[in-house]
């Protein structure tokens, strides 16, 4: 019999033919940036990724405070399998940012405040999945974790504002309600870092669901050994 | 992991690296025009005041002049720091006021060129151009590595943990 495509399948597809659109956008569609030349180009990667960090402590946030409220398995699941897709988007926020400071401000890192924040978003993520590892499993666990994520949440609206709040190297904020009016993009600009946002978030969805899944099959495993165990001892 | 991920997640492998490298060569390719440094030494206006001609002298002293089109973009900062962005067809009479004031401040420039005619007219880049290609190619090329060793941790994960379902369910049978 046929199998039918499911949504996991649907979704790699799209995502995939998004990567692909993005690219050619990036590379054979937009201009080139008239002050920062062909490196501006690393923005359609940055911005988006640090857009997928950013979701991805939110989405810890929001499924910490639903198993706190409901105490069902799904939201811790989904918390930490956003935390993972979260800590690898973030930490290629740092780098992408990182190469790209170099050439345009001859420095790879600055203690700025913009820069500092996602630093500090990057090792809330290490500590919540760090505490995930090394503490015991059950409710308590999963209690403890919940509240590292919602308090680490709390740094997110502080790196999308600090730009502005702080005036430093960083450009300000050119998407979202605070946006600056004199720094937004051109319309090309503007419709590629669009494209690529919209890429990345759904890059971001499928990973979360591929690792949502791993997490199912863990707990699976460890439900299975303890009701092997339960066998044995009844034996 | 199905056939058609397999099938998407191959022509993705396949098909990142030949757009990054193709895109990184047109873009190089795009910036062949002739690229020169210096400070402006000679401004020449209409008698409207609008910007009709500009000279600057390179490191080793050599003078050139340039036209400019309307579709000369500019750059440029002033003392304080404050990048004024337009072009020619929009603020001609501005781009002669700035290119005056660097004069001035003997602050240097980045001209490019193509026919003799000066496509753009920014501050003078920190570094090479050529050189800022290998940040821009770096950037993409680590970062959807990085993913695309993700996902295969990922997949490659899902699959050791389905034979080990698979084990204990037999196991337990």
């Amino acid at each position: 019999m046929k199998k039918a495509i499911n949504s996991a399948d649907l979704l790699l597809v799209l995502t995939s033919a998004l990567m692909a659109l993005t690219l050619w956008l990036v590379f054979m569609w937009v201009p080139t940036e008239t002050n920062q030349g062909s490196v501006q180009r690393i923005l359609y990667l940055h911005v988006p990724i640090a857009w997928g960090s950013m979701m991805g402590i939110i989405i810890v946030a929001g499924s910490s405070v639903m198993y706190l409220w409901k105490r069902k398995q799904i939201w811790d699941r989904l918390a930490v399998s956003s935390a993972e897709v979260g800590v690898v988007f973030g930490g290629l926020m740092l780098l992408s940012g990182v190469i790209w400071a170099r050439p345009v401000w001859s420095v790879w890192w600055t203690g700025e405040a913009k820069l500092t924040t996602a630093l500090i978003l990057f090792f809330v993520y290490v500590a919540y999945l760090m505490f995930r590892a090394y503490f015991p499993p059950g409710a308590q666990r999963q209690r403890l974790s919940a509240i590292i994520g919602l308090v680490g949440a709390i740094d997110t609206p502080i790196i999308y504002f600090a730009a502005n709040l702080w005036s430093q190297a960083h450009p300000p904020t050119i998407t979202g309600p605070v946006a600056n009016e004199n720094s937004a993009l051109g319309s090309d600009l503007g419709t590629v870092l669009l494209a690529a946002t919209i890429t990345f978030t759904f890059l971001f969805i499928y990973l979360v669901q591929c690792r949502y899944k791993v997490r199912t099959a863990e707990d699976m495993i460890v439900n299975l050994k303890r009701s092997q165990a339960v066998t044995m001892t009844g034996l | 992991m199905g056939p058609l991920n397999k099938i998407c997640l191959a022509l993705c492998i396949l098909i990142t690296p030949v757009v990054i490298f193709t895109g990184s060569l047109r873009v190089a390719h795009a910036q062949s025009d002739l690229i020169l440094s210096g400070i402006i030494v000679g401004v020449e206006t209409d008698e409207e005041e609008r910007l009709t001609k500009f000279a600057i002298s390179d490191s080793s002293g050599v003078v050139t002049s340039f036209e400019v089109a309307s579709t000369t973009q500019y750059g440029l900062e002033n003392q304080a720091g404050d990048r004024w962005v337009s072009n020619q067809l929009d603020d001609p009479v501005e781009a002669a006021r700035r290119l005056r004031d660097h004069r001035r401040r003997f602050a240097p420039v980045t001209v490019s060129i193509s026919d003799g005619v000066a496509n753009s007219v920014v501050e003078r880049y920190e570094g090479k151009l050529e050189t800022n290609l290998g940040y821009l190619f770096s950037a993409f090329t680590v970062t959807w590595a990085l993913f695309f060793g993700y996902v295969f941790y990922i997949s490659r994960k899902q699959r050791v943990l389905h034979h080990e379902i698979a084990r204990l369910k037999n196991s337990s049978e």
